[in-house]
């Protein structure tokens, strides 16, 4: 069976077959070996035989085509309607079909199917919320990434990902040592403007184990200072952990199944190791999902709950203000019009909508909030989720499918985006730059920087 | 007094009076410099699509593209690096100030020098925070930043003098022992200058003369005591002390006594907003300004 250098149905292995993958521009050579890939329709009816399981399977045959999803998918919205753009349709003409023909699926068949599967659906899961048959096209689309991804047949950017993973136990080559050092070269940045800032690590039994999104690391440090800053502004007792301290998978956006289980196995194991009272996950929507909601049945966890008690960083912000660790200066409060994203991952999926209205009743000028229409867990994906912000041959999809969200911005008239999830503040930026619609867009970690109180005993030294 | 220098640079005119004096200052100590040149935020995920500070464009930072900017950055310095004792080109992807004060970190400088706040574009990418590359690395840089963003200066002819703004902070203490081994070094006059700050924005109320006067000789005294005893070595020191908003009498001193490097101290208050002294004095001096902060 053929296989290409870059593009074969072997997971990654090895820094050199990353760093190969990595230097190949746009993909040029992997998805022209994408021509070439024979699909093992032997394979692939195995793995659906003992995978399918029986929700997908009734779902796949219940479904009555009335085509209510339509409207709730974003993607229909932004391709005019495009009738191959409902889910119905979209997962029908795929996992459907592949099961129908028992998996005697040809290569052409998989690459139009791998489109579909990344560069029509985010995997954001509205559309479950309207089907009057409760069907799940995002669950479904979620499974058939990880036989395609079996197959072979999955952009580079997510195969590169999942590699990641595998190889560094974090979504970019970041080393642990990477990760400590630049933690800590980062808070003694900000040691002068904070006395006593400092970054525990590997602290055993502390209340809190915080863990991060590696391109924080690699891009954007500022967000492990300001993480600090807040956590000792508050007096939490909390740590960092040397190892499995990635929150975030690609590989589940990859739908690679295995290199799931390998980092979420990673980031347990450090729970394990040291025994914090919670872990707090940074303000990342897929990261949650991941290590909180689907990672304790990749696992095959009883419970379905990780080893300890694991939240998202909204819910430490809205108890740290409720309970006055962290007390912002009503002065500083946000005075200009403020709108939120809610993050598909944590609001629609993790019901975690009426914690970020009460940050916001605390941290915005009563008059300034306007929420998106609609809003909450019926909001729409930001346009990047699942992926798609990413991938480079799907960019022209990512940015027709961002003007929902750019007309729902423009609608609330703010100026401010809040956007407490990385997925989204990237689709967010990714759209001002794209459609200068004249917006900012902020994590909370710098809002609340500049608008908490700081105790006369951290205040820097005259 | 300096082995190494790291020239941040974009390879365009915004920073060429940084490069001019990043490379007289190569001249003048027979160092090595290091050309060091951000090509931008990556775009989502592992797409290798950058935007290119320099244009705003978007590229894809290929090794092709790589090795295009770095003959581009060769053929533009061409001159200069004829002149250089060594030289090398480095290239990274990122926001431009956290990759220089991460090749800060990792490399072996002894000074860094910027330019072009001026004319420093803003990007997308940096809207959504405030303040300046070079704010941003003056405030947290381990080695000296030098930062010129006006054409000509006597720093570029000949090095007559120093001038040290003294406030007497820690920080401040640390500016005068590096202006004072610069004076040592380049056997010149060293100019010690301190502002009793009567600039609305620190004066809550007006100052009577009497109190300024005071100030004023408090301040002569301070010199006196802590800077004066270490000058044995340097052919003259002149102590200076007047009233008024900082960066204007710094700039308008600077430029009375022809100084050819400005040390200053960079502080916590001081921040990343904009209008801030340093950026003042930054934006306004036509000497090199070396920011100091540990
Ligand atoms: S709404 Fe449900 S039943 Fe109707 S077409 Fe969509 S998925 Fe099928
Ligand atoms: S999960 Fe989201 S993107 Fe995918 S089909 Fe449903 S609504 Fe559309």
């Amino acid at each position: 069976m053929y296989s290409g250098k870059l593009c074969s149905k072997e997971p990654v292995k090895t820094k050199e077959q990353l760093q190969a993958l990595l230097k190949d521009t746009r993909g040029k050579t992997y998805y022209k070996e994408m021509q070439n890939l024979e699909v093992d329709t032997d394979l692939l009816w195995k793995t659906i035989q003992t995978t399918l399981n029986s929700r997908i399977k009734t779902w796949l045959e219940i479904c009555s085509r009335c085509g209510i999803c339509a409207e709730s998918c974003f993607l229909y919205l932004a391709n005019d309607k495009d009738p191959t753009q409902i889910p119905s349709y979209k997962i029908q003409s795929t996992l459907g079909e592949i099961i129908k023909r028992k998996g005697d699926v040809d290569n052409a068949f998989m690459q139009t199917a791998m489109e579909t599967t990344w560069g029509k659906c985010t995997c954001c899961n509205r559309c479950a919320m309207y089907c009057p048959n409760g069907i799940d096209t995002g669950v479904m689309f979620s499974y058939l990434r990880g036989l395609l991804y079996q197959q072979g047949f999955v952009p580079l950017e997510m195969k590169i990902g999942a590699g990641m993973h595998r190889i560094y136990y974090a979504q970019m080559d970041i080393t642990d040592e990477d990760f400590i050092d630049t933690f800590e070269w980062i808070v003694e940045e900000y040691e002068k403007d904070y006395q006593g800032l400092k970054v525990p690590v590997d602290v055993k039994n502390a209340d809190i184990m915080y863990t991060v999104n590696a391109r924080e690391v690699k891009y954007y440090p500022e967000d492990l200072a300001y993480a600090a800053i807040l956590f000792n502004l508050a007096q939490e007792n909390w740590t960092v952990t040397s190892k499995g301290w990635e929150e975030t998978s690609l590989a589940m956006f990859a739908g690679d199944w295995e290199a799931c289980k390998i980092q979420v196995k990673h980031v347990y194991e450090a729970m394990e190791r040291l025994k914090p009272k919670r872990m707090i996950g940074t303000e990342c929507g897929h990261a949650h999902r991941a290590t909180v909601i689907e990672g304790p049945y990749w696992m095959g966890r009883k419970d379905g709950k990780p080893p300890v008690e694991s939240i998202h960083y909204v819910e430490w912000v809205a108890e740290a203000l409720r309970t006055g660790k962290l007390k912002i200066n009503p002065e500083k409060r946000i005075k200009t019009p403020v709108t939120i994203q809610d993050s598909c991952n944590y609001v629609r999926n993790g019901g975690l909508k009426d914690i970020t209205r009460e940050i916001i009743s605390y941290i915005v000028e009563p008059g300034y909030f306007v929420e998106m229409e609609p809003c909450g867990e019926n909001n729409f994906c930001c346009g990047g989720g699942g992926g798609f912000n990413g991938i480079g041959i799907y960019r022209n999809h990512r940015n027709k499918g961002l003007t929902v969200k750019r007309d729902q911005i423009i609608k609330t008239g703010a100026k401010l985006v809040l956007a407490p999830c990385h997925n989204c503040w990237d689709a967010i930026r990714d759209l001002e730059e794209e459609f200068k619609i004249g917006i900012k867009w902020s994590f909370l970690k710098p809002l609340l920087i500049d608008m908490v109180e700081i105790p006369e005993s951290m205040k820097p030294a005259s | 007094m300096f082995k190494t220098i790291l020239l941040a640079a974009s390879a365009d005119h915004a920073c060429d009076n940084a490069a001019k004096s990043a490379f007289r200052l190569a001249d003048l100590t027979n160092a090595h410099i290091t050309v060091f040149h951000v090509l931008g935020m990556p775009a989502h995920g592992f797409s290798q699509e950058v935007i290119d500070v320099k244009t705003g464009e978007k590229v894809e930072a290929s090794e092709e593209y790589i090795s295009w900017v770095k003959e581009e950055i060769k053929i533009y310095y061409a001159k200069q690096f004829e002149k250089t004792k060594s030289f090398d080109i480095k290239i990274a992807v990122g926001m431009p100030y956290r990759e220089i004060l991460r090749e800060i970190k990792n490399g072996r400088y002894d000074i860094v020098t910027l330019g072009g706040t001026s004319k420093e574009k803003i990007s997308v990418y940096k809207k959504h925070m405030l303040g300046s590359t070079v704010l941003r690395v003056a405030k947290a840089s381990p080695i000296p930043v030098m930062v010129l963003c006006r054409p000509s200066s006597s720093f570029l002819k000949n090095i007559s003098s120093i001038l040290f703004c003294a406030d007497f902070s820690k920080e401040s203490d640390a500016a005068f022992n590096f202006a004072a081994n610069l004076a040592k070094f380049f056997n010149c006059n060293l100019d010690i200058f301190n502002v009793a700050d009567i600039s609305p924005v620190f004066s809550k109320n007006i100052i009577e003369q009497d109190e300024i006067d005071s100030q004023i000789s408090a301040a002569y005294k301070k010199i006196e005591e802590k800077y004066i005893p270490h000058t044995k070595n340097i052919i003259k020191t002149v102590a200076n002390v007047c009233e008024g908003i900082p960066y204007v009498e710094i700039v308008k001193y600077a430029r009375e006594k022809n100084s050819s490097l400005i040390v200053i101290a960079h502080h916590n208050k001081e921040n990343e907003n904009f209008g801030s002294n340093m950026e003042q004095i930054i934006v306004r001096s036509a000497s090199p300004v070396i920011s100091i902060n540990k």
